[in-house]
């Protein structure tokens, strides 16, 4: 087992970041009845762990038993039914799922599933909580539809189930949602925070920390904890006991990107151009979001880049990164904006250097 | 006398060959060389000519024979059906043979009478090439085909090696009429396999009532090829000839569709080609192939490259030359004693695209017209409009014009071709018009050398996604080295179309629309951004890597969602983005079997040749290239 899943607290007392948030979320539950809710915040800051241990702090060790299973649902929509097949994690009172990876069909997953957990509302025997609760994952990348019917079926159904919505980007929810939730912002962790968080597993699996390492892993983690903690795995398998000198291995994509930019920079032509486009396919073929690439392309090219540019070039990344979000091929937003760079970068070469 | 006649009209209507009539219901249509040589003429080609009213003129031999059908009262059913019967199926040799005498003497006659009164002949019949030398297709590929099946024919049946030849090329490129003339040439004969005739549902009733079973097209080619497996051609008909010099014909492929029967028929075909001991001649008609993206064609391909693979000779024929086809309808003016203008041949051969078949119907159907008078002066407003303006894009339209001919359609590679080499005029780029507005400097272009793109794209039948997508792939391969800035219009414009492209369930109506405004912008904006487009002469043009990425992108997607069910340790779900951009680069430090699967999978696998082959050339109007 990873340590990431080995050392996720269990409990909303155990929790080591955030414990004000834990702390709020306890008294929620156990003083009354709870709303909906909308976790948000960057990716490792610790959503997960707070609504696992939340769940679990509603509905006791129950919650814990969960089962993993491929799950099909077939949706009739107006004159043709459609089959969609999702991944779903549930427990007796809950069921996670990721509505978007259904694509397209999202809203129907969404209707169906809401509904179907309505139907079978569980029975309430200790007179305890009469709903269920449906966590839905990535809600920020929802369509607008699926975001709509959403809407609708919460107000629906409110009375028998609860939602646990979780997401990376508020701004990407739209407003009917977020208004009719609670907003949990989970903040990334702090480097002190982390390294607090790295220290403990160490103790747990009695190794040797030199000092300024988990310093170094911290600071390379971009603040998320679980990179933070794969991260320190790795470096444990490549060599232990630790030096502090040693060297943290990069993400092999993250390594990718920055060729990519420095490939950029090297030349402008429309040569280079079908080049990059090979690369960023060689990236996106394994999976790796658009968005992220395009993020991460803009941070490698305005790490070299002249301040004067700095503004421009991240007008027309945000630019590219709106249309990637309207568009259905991600490659010709990704080319566009490169081409756009590059046009640029090369008038201001030859303004600068004649 | 008569009586032998009677009883050639009910083999006409009734196939009634013992061997062939049971269940299985194959036709052999036996034919061979035609007509000029009587003694061996055995291919009827019964037209709709012997149904014409005859005319005085004619034979008396038809005057007499008709009158004798006319005797036995079946002159008025029959003779509609010959219309529609075009080769004659067989009875026993004695019958066949006095039949063809017959006709053998009737016909020399008839074809030299044949003035404007034989026009109701059907003229690709009347002139399916009788030997080598008038056979249009190319000589070399008619030599190929030729020394093949000489070498069949010298080796005889007994070896080891494949016994299939496999020709494949468009529709009317003269593949049977290839295979009938080296068949003469070579004195072999013909058996053809022809594709049943649909079972129309009011006959599938009727069958059903009187208890004889459905069985599909699919199922009578097999059981055909099971026979021919099994015994060989054993017919009637067969006890002269030896074996080697007959050569099986099957020409027209039983149409399959999904998976399953694509499989089946595959498999058939396989084991015919493990078995056959006769020289067979397998036609595969390529239907525009460069177009499609689908699955049909694909099939095809696969089949044709299996068989291949399994030792069946392959020949591809080209489309005819213009110049050919020339020749050819010159050939048939001259023996029709017709006069029609040289510019005017010229013109059906080009319009025709390689398809000889369709050629000479287009002119059989413009020599039918009831006034020569008349359809010269349609030719001749025809042919002098082209020398006021010569541009090429004038003559397509007039094609359209045109009562006959074949639509003027473009490949898409030909339309492709067209907006990637972005050929505009030269020289002054100020037009005259005045009421043109002045735009900048940096926003006026040269007047293109083509049509409008929108018509061009309608004449290619190009879908907006596919074009894009083909644009989008090979249009940096033509921007100027120096010209980024142009890179970026173009992917700007690329972009935009993408967006167009996005369906969205509110515009259902707007989708059509919006597709030919996508495939507008995409296209006019690749002509518009590439302002000094490379002058380079032969481009191949590649299918887009897009598809294939997208579909192993889908593949690795559901591989790490798959995977994340696998692993029950971890108790919540993480997207596949989570999964991909940290776990996954994670796991691969941690030497986990997971990088062993994590390379991009090449399942899916391209064809790459049915691209490579496919190139532009820079001059893509001038297809007038003789020698391949």
């Amino acid at each position: 087992m990873l340590w990431v899943d080995k050392y996720r607290p269990k409990t909303l007392d155990k929790v080591l970041v955030h414990e004000d948030i834990a702390q709020n979320l306890k008294k929620l539950v156990t003083e009354q009845d709870c709303p909906h809710l909308l976790f948000y915040g960057p990716s490792g800051s610790g959503k997960k762990t707070l609504i696992m241990a939340l769940l679990r702090q509603i509905f006791g060790p129950g919650a814990d038993k969960v089962k993993v299973e491929n799950k099909a649902w077939r949706v009739d929509a107006g004159s043709r039914a459609i089959d969609v097949e999702l991944t779903t994690v549930s427990s007796t009172h809950h069921v996670e799922l990721n509505p978007s990876d259904a694509g397209f069909q999202d809203r129907y997953v969404v209707q169906e599933i809401i509904k179907e957990m309505a139907k079978n509302r569980p029975i309430d025997v200790k007179g305890r909580k009469g709903f269920k609760v449906l966590v839905l994952n990535e809600v920020d990348k929802l369509s607008r539809e699926a975001q709509h019917s959403l809407r609708r079926t919460m107000e629906k159904y409110s009375a028998s189930c609860r939602l646990i919505l979780c997401c990376n980007s508020s701004s990407k929810v739209s407003e009917a949602i977020r208004s009719r939730c609670l907003n949990m912002r989970i903040n990334a962790p702090t480097e002190g925070e982390i390294m607090k968080v790295l220290e403990f597993i160490g103790k747990k699996e009695s190794l040797q920390l030199p000092p300024g390492f988990a310093d170094r892993i911290a600071h390379q983690s971009n603040r998320s904890l679980r990179r933070a903690i794969l991260l320190f795995e790795t470096c444990r398998v490549q060599q232990y006991p630790f030096t502090s000198n040693q060297a943290i291995p990069p993400m092999d994509w993250e390594e990718y990107v920055s060729e990519i930019a420095s490939s950029i920079f090297k030349e402008q032509s429309p040569k280079r151009l079908f080049e990059v486009r090979g690369k960023l396919y060689e990236l996106l073929v394994n999976c790796i979001p658009p968005e992220i690439i395009l993020k991460r392309l803009l941070y490698e090219l305005l790490k070299k880049l002249d301040s004067e540019l700095k503004h421009e070039i991240s007008h027309w990344a945000a630019y590219y990164e709106h249309r990637l979000r309207l568009g259905q091929k991600a490659i010709f937003h990704l080319e566009a904006f490169v081409a756009k760079f590059m046009s640029i970068y090369k008038g201001f070469l030859i303004e600068t250097f004649g | 006398m008569g009586k032998g006649k009677r009883s050639s009209t009910i083999v006409i209507s009734s196939s009634d060959d013992d061997e062939v009539k049971d269940k299985t219901s194959v036709r052999l249509s036996k034919s061979a060389p035609p007509r000029k040589n009587p003694k061996r003429a055995k291919k009827l080609t019964v037209s709709s000519s012997y149904s014409s009213p005859f005319q005085n003129s004619s034979a008396i031999d038809f005057d007499e024979w008709r009158q004798s059908a006319v005797a036995t009262g079946a002159v008025g059913s029959l003779t509609g059906q010959w219309e529609h019967e075009v080769a004659v199926k067989f009875l026993h040799d004695d019958i066949v043979n006095q039949i063809c005498e017959e006709f053998d003497q009737g016909f020399p006659q008839f074809k030299v009478t044949s003035d404007s009164s034989g026009n109701k002949d059907m003229w690709v019949e009347k002139y399916t090439p009788s030997c080598l030398g008038d056979v249009a297709v190319h000589k070399k590929k008619v030599e190929e085909v030729k020394s093949w099946f000489e070498e069949k024919l010298k080796s005889n049946a007994d070896n080891s090696f494949s016994n299939v030849i496999l020709i494949s090329g468009q529709a009317g490129v003269g593949k049977s009429a290839t295979i009938y003339a080296v068949a003469c040439h070579l004195g072999m004969e013909v058996y053809e396999w022809r594709t049943p005739t649909p079972t129309i549902w009011q006959e599938h009733v009727h069958n059903s009532n009187s208890g004889i079973q459905y069985m599909s097209k699919l199922d009578e080619f097999e059981s055909f090829v099971e026979r021919i497996r099994k015994y060989g051609l054993v017919s009637a008909s067969l006890t002269r000839v030896s074996p080697a010099s007959v050569v099986l014909l099957i020409d027209d492929l039983p149409m399959v569709n999904g998976k399953v029967s694509y499989g089946r028929l595959q498999r058939c075909l396989y084991l015919l080609l493990q078995s056959v001991r006769l020289p067979t001649a397998i036609l595969i008609n390529d239907y525009g192939r460069s177009e499609s993206a689908e699955q049909h064609s694909r099939y095809w391909e696969e089949l044709q490259s299996s068989l291949q693979n399994a030792g069946a000779y392959k020949v591809t024929f080209n489309p005819i030359t213009a110049n050919s086809i020339k020749r050819a309808l010159t050939r048939i003016c001259r023996l029709e004693r017709l006069k029609v203008n040289d510019e005017y041949i010229d013109f059906i051969a080009k319009s025709s695209e390689g398809d000889i078949r369709s050629a000479i119907t287009s002119l059989q159907y413009f020599s039918l017209k009831p006034h020569p008078l008349d359809t010269l002066s349609v030719l001749n407003s025809v042919s002098t409009y082209p020398e006021e303006k010569q541009t090429e894009t004038n003559r397509l339209d007039d094609r359209v014009l045109l009562p006959f001919g074949k639509d003027a359609t473009l490949s898409l590679f030909h339309a492709l071709g067209k907006f990637l080499h972005n050929k505009r005029e030269t020289g002054s780029t100020v037009p005259s018009d005045t009421d043109v507005i002045l735009l900048k400097e940096k926003f006026s272009r040269c007047p293109i050398k083509m049509d409008d793109p929108e018509l061009v794209l309608c004449q290619a039948h190009g879908q907006a996604r596919l074009v894009t997508d083909f644009l989008h792939e090979n249009v940096l391969d033509f921007v100027n080295e120096e010209a980024i800035e142009d890179a970026w219009v173009v992917g700007a414009y690329l972009s935009d179309t993408d967006l167009l492209l996005t369906p969205s369930s509110k515009t259902w109506e707007a989708e059509n629309v919006l597709q030919s405004a996508a495939a507008s912008v995409a296209v006019r904006g690749v002509l518009f951004g590439n302002t000094s487009p490379l002058s380079s002469r032969w481009h191949a043009i590649r299918r887009p890597v897009l598809w294939q990425i997208d579909q192993s992108l889908k593949h690795n997607k559901n591989q790490i969602l798959s995977r994340r069910l696998d692993d029950t340790t971890s108790a919540s779900l993480y997207s596949h983005s989570t999964l991909a951009t940290e776990f996954n680069p994670a796991l691969k430090w941690l030497g986990h079997r997971v990088a062993a699967d994590h390379q991009a999978p090449d399942e899916v696998s391209f064809d790459e040749d049915d691209c490579d082959g496919m190139s532009v050339d820079d001059e893509v109007d001038d297809d007038e290239i003789e020698e391949w």
